[in-house]
């Protein structure tokens, strides 16, 4: 009984404070920075991303060749020019963005490209040529065939695809269970070393709670916030087009998750009662037990990607069950050592 | 302020706990030692792969494509069933997003379907697909004996300036050097072990060739500056997003060095702690920073042991970085400081810190990332150090308009927390926009304070407006300039109206119309001398820049004495009249004060736009 009164006095004082407002918009500038990120990223490097037609100057005698396959690259348009000079006084006018010149030399073909080294166009361009050039080098490996033991394999067709797809799903998605998790934590870290420190906690212990009781009542609510703004996040990304799959498998994992953070933090904020050392600790362990965990055969954000883009294996589920156990067994010892504690000595 | 007493005021917090080593100092040591560990071991591993498994493959063995799908760990290779495929396509809730038929010689993808359409993950399946392919045939061709069919192209990339010649023919001599001994630069040796067979005997020798191999910096090529050489699948475009390595390395240790430094500034404040220190013969400036020194110097020894590391790994980096870090590391602290001065509790301590931690970043990473390609870049401290790493260099001017908004914002939010660093404030809680307001009220006494408090609001406005810039410049002029001018009215408009409000709300002035017109008054002319030192912008950071023109209305690209001189006097009778709109409005109550702000941003919105925009 007392532990839902103090989970309500802690949702209350949230509330008050705003925080969980904060804490929502926090993440959606996170989500949002990453996502601005990668939009700006991918469409620095996709071929095909850009509007407008990239001009090249392309000079030499194996000219040809080099313009035949820079016209099947989407967004790039080259050009031939007479000779070295000419090129690059169409690179200096601003009417060619960059200049290659083909030659023929042992057998091979030769392309020395320069590329402009302070324009935003700079890493676009470089890509696209890049096509170009992999173009001329795909064709050339084919009339060279004979010489060759193995024949390459012909590429699938290129489709429309989004070159944010992986991203959603394995950065953004991780992120956006991760972060709530994290954040859950710390909150439990602040709100049971501030009733230590500002001698409250002995205010509470004289009501019928017990020390048991009240930090599982502070945890126990941050636990169930994690999967909560899971939920909102399945909703939000779901008005964007994004489909997440097996929602009830990414909630219990995260609520196990979270369990295992608020368990961690509440345990910290009780050894160590003293906000700056425990957040510190907390953070500091946090983060090492992320990057600790690559040691296992699935990575936790590798399992959040496998279930919310729907590609799970027994191998991800087992991974979920063994969150849970952990979380259980996490809340089982959280329970016998706040038993153990000696409650006078905290306040 | 005396230093030895701010000196031993900074021993005190540096020393606090140190004496006998309590259990928390040994559990932040052990924490901190398992992060370093455990980054560096999962790393060294090759980092976390996320993307491992997530899109699943039907095909065979004895496919073609078997092989280069077996290499790509974001592929899950599940054996193939022929009864997924339902009357020519595959269902979308298969247990397969792609599958490969082969018969005879004719290979058929079929894409995971709904209703007619391929699913989105199918499409990016396939196009994953292709990508794999084609780095798998560049791995084979490694093992090829003949060299010149194996690699028929090579590519050397150089970066110059438009403008004169960088010395083309000179490197001719360095190209037809790069003709033999292609292909051996190593990776060679690696594929002929995965893929074993006879192989391995061929890829040895071609390592011992006079290889040219990547350039030194290989993985480590940053900035796109050195010169290479290879396939064409060895280039690597220039990455453009190098600050927000840098933005990590810098900005993610100071994460931790400001949350310890919130904690012990609130501390002083629960159960009245900092009294003892606050009644002793001590100014609370001195006490203040006396505070916060060790942890300047935390944050400055980080930094500097980063820029070592970099210099290890072959930048150029030198004292000029941690220079340009030192203004960042300060605004960390200073909105640290202000947030435990306001905070009711730690939980909204951590908030209050991690929102500011993530707009700050923002500010220091966004602008970086047009280092190289746009004076709009130089809005943020991080390119002082890009560029410093790079060895580009960067003039005094740039270097002063780079930090100095930044180190300005950070001494006022020093000075207004220094305001509410006395007895009853400190110990009081009241709601954080509440604290913010006794903040800038403390600085309030008669109407002309208003012209102070308003002026050392400007670095605000000029970094909130600098952060606009810098957001929205990349997009065409036509949605940016208009999108300009509303965020800079509406922030100007709070900049002058919060501290109004402030004053009405703690008493400071007699609730009349001729009160409300002299405050007014002094708010508009506070704000407009301080802003005319903006005009130094134009003069040293972004001229040329249609959006920073709009921001900052300077009418120097007109070059037209009579329009720059409107210019310089207009704003004035628009300051004065938004701001005694604003303070009319606060004269009253709360919802006076909303629309008396509404209608101040509307005035200025019209006025940004009909004036400006018609004159220049």
């Amino acid at each position: 009984m007392s532990r839902t009164t103090i989970a309500r006095r802690e949702l209350g004082s949230l509330s008050r404070e705003k925080t969980i407002v904060l804490a929502i918009l926090i993440q959606l500038i996170i989500a949002g920075f990453s996502s601005f990120l990668v939009v700006g990223l991918t469409s620095l490097y996709d071929p095909g991303g850009g509007g407008e037609e990239i001009q090249v100057a392309v000079t030499g005698e194996a000219a040809d060749e080099l313009i035949a396959a820079g016209n099947e690259v989407e967004g790039l348009n080259p050009v031939e020019y007479r000779d070295r000079s000419n090129a690059r006084d169409g690179f200096d006018r601003g009417d060619a963005a960059a200049i290659a010149v083909a030659e023929h030399r042992d057998g091979r073909i030769d392309v020395s490209v320069e590329a402009p080294q302070s324009s935003l166009q700079k890493t676009l361009v470089v890509v696209r040529l890049r096509a170009a050039l992999e173009q001329l080098e795909r064709s050339e490996r084919r009339d060279r065939a004979a010489h060759l033991d193995f024949d390459p394999i012909p590429l699938p067709p290129s489709v429309d695809a989004s070159p944010y797809f992986g991203f959603t799903y394995t950065i953004l998605v991780p992120l956006l269970v991760f972060l709530p998790v994290f954040i859950s934590g710390a909150v439990v870290v602040d709100s049971v070393t501030e009733e230590v420190e500002r001698g409250t906690l002995e205010l509470l212990r004289v009501t019928p709670a017990s020390l048991v009781e009240i930090v599982e009542g502070k945890a126990g609510v941050m636990a169930v916030l994690a999967p909560l703004q899971l939920l909102l996040w399945v909703v939000l990304l779901g008005f964007n087009g994004i489909a997440i799959s097996n929602v009830v498998a990414l909630v219990v994992l995260t609520m196990a998750v979270a369990v295992v953070a608020v368990v961690f933090a509440a345990g910290l904020a009780v050894t160590i009662p003293v906000r700056q050392r425990a957040q510190l600790t907390y953070s500091f362990g946090a983060l090492a037990a992320f990057a600790a965990a690559t040691a296992l055969p699935e990575h936790p954000g590798t399992t959040v990607a496998l279930l919310a883009i729907d590609s799970p294996t027994l191998t991800t589920y087992a991974h979920v069950a063994g969150y849970v156990a952990v979380a259980a067994v996490a809340a089982v010892a959280l329970r016998f050592g706040l038993d153990r504690i000696d409650a006078e000595r905290l306040g | 302020m005396r230093p030895r007493k701010l000196l031993r005021i900074a021993r005190w917090e540096a020393t606090k706990g140190v004496g006998g080593l309590d259990r928390g100092a040994v559990a932040v040591a052990v924490a901190a030692t398992a992060f370093v560990l455990a980054v560096s071991v999962a790393v060294a591993g090759g980092g976390v792969a996320l993307e491992d498994g997530i899109y699943r493959v039907g095909v065979s063995e004895d496919s073609r494509l078997h092989d280069p799908i077996a290499a790509d760990s974001s592929f899950a290779v599940v054996e193939p069933d022929p009864t997924a495929i339902e009357s020519g396509t595959l269902p979308a809730d298969s247990q397969y997003d792609l599958y490969i038929e082969e018969r005879g010689d004719e290979t058929t993808l079929y894409l995971a379907a709904e209703g007619g359409a391929p699913t989105d993950k199918s499409r990016a399946v396939v196009a994953t697909l292709r990508e794999s392919v084609d780095r798998y045939n560049d791995r084979r061709m490694y093992e090829e004996d003949n060299e010149t069919a194996a690699f028929p192209v090579t590519v050397t990339i150089r970066y110059v300036e438009r403008g004169f010649d960088a010395g083309g023919d000179g490197g001719g001599g360095g190209d037809s050097g790069s003709g033999d001994g292609f292909g051996g630069t190593g990776t060679g040796g690696t594929d002929g072990g995965s893929t074993g067979g006879g192989s391995v005997g061929d890829s040895g020798e071609t390592t011992d060739d006079d290889s040219i191999g990547a350039p030194s910096l290989g993985a480590f090529d940053l900035f796109g500056t050195t010169e290479s050489t290879g396939s064409p699948s060895d280039i690597s475009p220039p990455f453009p997003f190098q600050s927000l390595v840098l933005a990590f390395l810098f900005v993610l240790p100071l994460n931790f060095v400001i949350q310890a430094y919130g904690s012990s500034m609130l501390s002083e404040r629960l159960n009245r702690r900092g009294e003892l220190l606050l009644v002793a013969p001590v100014s609370p400036a001195e006490i203040v920073f006396g505070k916060t020194l060790p942890y300047l110097a935390a944050a400055l020894a980080i930094t500097a042991a980063v820029v070592a590391g970099l210099w290890a790994l072959g930048g150029e980096a030198g004292p000029l970085s941690v220079l340009a870090v030192l203004p960042l590391a300060l605004l960390f602290l200073a909105t640290t400081f202000l947030g435990s001065m306001f905070a009711r509790s730690f939980k909204e301590l951590t908030f209050v810190t991690v929102t500011a931690s993530t707009v700050l970043t923002s500010y220091a990473f966004v602008p970086a990332i047009f280092t190289q390609t746009s004076p709009v870049a130089l809005v943020s401290p991080l390119t002082v150090a890009v560029r410093d790493l790079t060895g580009a260099g960067v003039t005094a001017g740039e270097f002063v308009f780079a930090t100095g908004p930044v180190t300005l914002v950070a001494g006022v939010c020093f000075l207004l927390g220094l305001g509410v660093y006395r007895e009853e404030d400190l110990f009081t809680q009241r709601p954080v926009h509440l604290k913010a307001l006794d903040a800038l009220a403390g600085r309030i006494r008669r109407p002309r304070s208003l012209l102070l408090v308003v002026a050392l609001l400007v670095p605000f406005v000029f970094v909130a407006e600098l952060l606009a810039v810098a957001l929205l410049f990349a997009l065409p002029v036509a949605v940016s300039v208009p999108l300009v001018f509303a965020t800079i009215a509406v922030i100007e408009e709070l900049a002058k109206g919060l501290p109004i409000y402030a004053g009405y709300v703690h008493g400071r002035y007699d609730r009349s119309m001729a009160v409300a017109v002299v405050v007014g008054a002094a708010a508009g002319v506070g704000f407009f001398l301080a802003e005319k030192v903006s005009l130094a912008v134009q003069l040293v950071g972004l001229p040329g820049l249609e959006v920073a023109d709009a921001a900052f209305q300077t009418g120097l690209g007109t070059r037209d004495p009579a329009i720059i001189a409107l210019l310089a006097v207009a704003p004035l009778a628009l300051h004065v009249v938004t701001s005694t709109l604003s303070a009319l409005g606060a004269s009253r109550d709360r919802t006076g004060f909303a629309v008396g702000l509404v209608g101040a941003i509307a005035v200025h919105l019209v006025y940004n736009l009909a004036v400006v925009s018609r004159l220049v």
